[in-house]
């Protein structure tokens, strides 16, 4: 590996770290912005500081392993969060040169990475040995598990399209037009699935602090939960890059800005759409949501995909 | 229509001797003594004629004629009158007939008497603890006056309450005491089977500090409004008029036109901002913290007049025997106006809002149904009740202090939903907003306060209800000597609502549990705090911040 690959994983890991930090601070500042209040504004210049604050409390908070969990499982589940985020910013490409592994099967590595994340869930609400957080934790295996179904099927769309697994060639695919247009279905979709892969509001059900305390990680502390809080914002990072790679055509732009700026000014854009949705929308009831993703997404899904193919097969004859 | 002549009449003639003595102070108000063995026939009579269970009470008369006396209290809604059936037990043997089989929602106020008073119900249905902590000792009746008001029995080990039988196949969770849905402590254990609720069994009264035993044997009748405004923190004004009316009624005092006009304008008050408060609340525990957030940002505009008003923003010490305390001027009576003009154009705003999510209609709409007919059985109030096609609201039906001037709708829907709640009360506080304007213009000159002298013949009974925002409140006074009741009973609203509460759960899904308990507006302390002495009794009364920090040290030192 050469220095400049190190190079790129280190700066990769410390941006995605950082922007998931500050995407704390910023959601809290922006959702009292939408509801009329100030938000965190006391520690440092805008209250920017605040999250820093957090850390440290969190770092200094007792890591308490309650007596009747499973210890081990208990102690690995946050991690598996984190990590499996994490290793799905390896095959983004963010701009031409700056990607950390250029795989040729990008698109089925993040998934299988996604798919990965559900264990830290379904691990961390059974090693908790707790009611809500065993409820918080089949909700979060059954909702991800649905999810992931017509995630990856509402990207197939786009592969046939590109004709390629490969993140960098599926920029490179949109250099006339952005995918959000020709797969505009695609796109709905794997946003809604997103939102439900990063767990947040409107489907953050395994959590539903109103009926579940906290679900799946009540029992966690310190920086265990921290590693949950975390993995939450770095999903939102992650899922709202994606849709700007596959979907509207990743670091492409005019030439007045470079790439990068393009890639993560495309990319702030629908993080703060994510957070506009927290501001905006209720949590439907589980069975609703199980609902809404077998008998209207799925169907979608799997209609996006056969017109597409099927325009494809027509235009290559 | 019944007119009060014509329910005597139809009682002596079906009940002849089982009817001993009648008694009618005023128009609306029937006191009937009874025969106990005929005590569940007569009640069922009552409502039969339309009457509706309110609550009863119980009390100690053992030095006069040594019995206990039982009161079951029914408002007669169409033709504005209460009817209250007295029966007396003696006290060695104080055995009843349970009405409970018939009316569920006597359950709990029988329950309550058999751990106050000792009284024995013969078939109620659930004869359990209800109100005595679990270690409080057998054989101690708080309520008996040879129980001293500070008793405090050594606390015991190794007891709990044993909860009802869990459904085969079902699991429990527990919901409380301590929980995010519950903003006060209660315990809920739920029976689930997956996620659709089963069952569920209730432990409440946690906080119970025995206001009525305190109230009953160290204070004097006009320091009793500023205790019965801490029943609850939401609607305090609502418990001070309703003792201070039935202190009034007792004693035939008539209170000046203005105080009465005050009194509207602190209710609706307290109406307009609880609302509110719902509304966000509500909005919170179906996970949108929006709602939550824009409706308390409202309402802080009422609680800053609040505040001009009365010199806090809530427990507003307003409202005395005799009248009120502060007088509305002409300057805030002109803010006033602005405030209610911002409120209900902000208001309009949120309830377009609301009314239009169809993600807020998913979640509430076919939630926690009961019909109308379970609702009218388990004697469901307020918007609980309004929400369900139940047609009554005090302030109409059996008008007080200035409603009988003012004109409003009392907003009914029959979705029978938490749906219909939502609507409801946002409704109730449009109507609100119309009654403070009304009665600001109508408001006459004149004194606030008329003198009350403070000697009234005691064993006088006088029963007072009002509306707050969450029902009726009830209040039932029997005075006494040295200047303080003999028996106060207090039934706040969530006490009928809570005992409904397990039939709206049946066969939702665990999701919809805080919403559908959030439907009610819960208000557990007022609920628990309404009869007495408990083991946290004398502490909660007596601790200063100095004692309460010197046992939180001795404790910490003890554990090290």
């Amino acid at each position: 590996m050469t220095v400049m690959g190190l190079v790129v994983i280190a700066g990769v890991l410390a941006a995605v770290i950082s922007c998931a930090a500050f995407l704390v601070w910023f959601e809290r500042r922006l959702l009292a912005f939408f509801q009329e209040r100030y938000g965190p504004n006391r520690v440092g210049p805008f209250g920017v500081f605040q999250v820093v604050a957090d850390i440290i409390k969190l770092f200094f908070k007792e890591d308490w392993v309650p007596p009747f969990s499973d210890r081990a499982v208990f102690v690995i589940a946050p991690v598996f969060v984190v990590a499996s985020v994490l290793m799905s910013f390896a095959v983004i490409s963010f701009a031409p040169g700056i990607c950390a592994a250029d795989l040729d099967v990008g698109l089925l590595f993040f998934l299988a990475m996604s798919s990965l994340g559900v264990y830290s869930i379904v691990l961390g609400g059974w090693a908790s040995n707790n009611k809500y957080s065993l409820l918080g934790a089949l909700r979060g295996a059954a909702q991800m598990i649905t999810y992931e179904v017509f995630m990856g099927i509402s990207l197939m769309g786009v592969v046939i399209m590109a004709d390629s697994f490969n993140l960098k060639k599926i920029v490179e695919a949109q250099e006339h037009l952005w995918f959000c247009v020709p797969q505009f279905l695609g796109f709905a979709i794997f946003f809604i699935a997103g939102v439900a892969e990063a767990r947040r509001i409107p489907f953050d059900l395994p959590e539903a602090e109103s009926e579940l305390v906290a679900g799946y990680h009540s029992e966690f502390s310190s920086m265990k939960f921290g590693m949950f809080f975390l993995g939450e914002y770095l999903g939102v990072t992650l899922i709202s890059s994606l849709i700007v790679v596959f979907f509207f055509g990743g670091w492409l732009g005019p030439a007045f800005l470079p790439p990068i700026a393009w890639f993560l000014i495309k990319t702030f854009f629908f993080i703060i759409v994510f957070i506009l949705m927290r501001g905006s929308l209720p949590r439907p009831r589980y069975d609703q949501l199980m609902g809404y993703g077998w008998k209207v997404l799925l169907p979608l899904a799997l209609l996006n995909l056969f017109v597409t193919g099927a325009v494809v097969l027509v235009w290559q004859n | 229509m019944l007119t009060i002549e014509e329910v005597k009449n139809k009682l002596s003639n079906r009940f002849k001797s089982a009817i001993i003595h009648f008694d009618h102070p005023l128009r609306s108000r029937l006191f009937v003594d009874i025969d106990k063995a005929r005590v569940r026939e007569i009640s069922n009579e009552i409502v039969r004629m339309g009457g509706r269970y309110l609550v009863s009470i119980g009390y100690d008369n053992i030095a006069r004629d040594k019995t206990l006396g039982l009161i079951h209290t029914f408002s007669l809604d169409r033709d504005d009158l209460f009817v209250c059936l007295r029966s007396a037990v003696p006290a060695e043997d104080p055995v009843l007939d349970s009405i409970t089989p018939d009316i569920p929602n006597a359950g709990w106020s029988e329950r309550e008497y058999m751990d106050l008073l000792g009284m024995k119900f013969t078939g109620h249905p659930k004869p359990k603890r209800l109100i005595l902590s679990d270690d409080w000792p057998e054989g101690i009746y708080p309520l008996r006056k040879e129980v001293p008001w500070n008793l405090m029995p050594p606390p015991a080990e190794n007891v709990a309450y044993q909860l009802d039988e869990c459904p085969e196949g079902c699991t429990v969770v527990p919901v409380g005491p301590f929980h995010p849905t519950l903003h006060e402590p209660a315990h809920f254990a739920v029976f689930v089977d997956g996620e659709t609720i089963k069952g569920c069994d209730y432990r409440g009264f946690m906080v119970h500090r025995g206001i009525e035993k305190l109230c009953q044997t160290q204070v004097t009748y006009n320091e009793i409004p500023f205790i019965a405004e801490r029943i609850c923190g939401i609607c305090g004004s609502v418990h001070a008029t309703s003792y201070s009316q039935s202190v009034e009624l007792a004693s035939g005092l008539k209170i000046s036109r203005r105080a009465e006009f005050i009194r509207t304008i602190m209710l609706e008050i307290e109406r307009v901002h609880s609302h509110l408060l719902w509304l966000g609340v509500a909005g919170h525990l179906i996970g949108f913290d929006t709602v939550f957030m824009q409706a308390w940002r409202v309402r802080e505009s009422i609680m800053w007049f609040s505040e001009k008003l009365t010199g806090n923003r809530k427990t507003y010490g307003m409202i005395v025997v005799g009248g009120v305390r502060r007088d509305i001027t002409p300057e805030l009576k002109d803010e006033l106006a602005g405030v209610l003009k911002t409120i209900e154009k902000e208001l309009m705003t949120i309830k377009n809002a609301i009314i239009g999510d169809t993600a807020i209609h998913r979640r509430t709409k076919g939630v926690g149904c009961i019909t109308n007919e379970e609702a009218r059985l388990w004697s469901l109030v307020g918007p609980v009740a309004r929400a369900r096609g139940i047609d009554i609201d005090v302030r109409r039906d059996h008008p007080y202090a200035a409603y009988d001037e003012v004109q409003f709708d009392v907003p009914v829907l029959d979705s029978c939903d938490v749906w219909a709640t939502v609507v409801v009360r946002i409704l109730e506080t449009f109507e609100s907003i119309k009654i403070i304007r009304q009665a600001l213009d109508k408001m006459p000159d004149g004194p606030i306060m008329t003198e009350f002298a403070e000697d009234i013949q005691p064993l006088r009974h006088a029963i007072s209800a009002v509306e707050a925002p969450r029902g009726e409140v009830v209040h039932y006074l029997i005075t006494g000597e040295e200047n303080r009741p003999e028996r106060w009973r207090v039934r706040a609203p969530t006490y009928p609502n809570l005992q409904g509460v397990p039939l709206m759960l049946l066969n939702d899904q665990f999701a919809d549990l805080p919403i559908i308990i959030g439907s009610i507006d819960p208000c557990f302390s007022c609920t628990d705090r309404v009869v007495k002495v408990d083991v946290g009794s004398g502490k909660a009364i007596r601790l200063t911040g100095r004692e309460l920090e010197q046992i939180s040290r001795a404790k910490l030192n003890a554990g090290r």
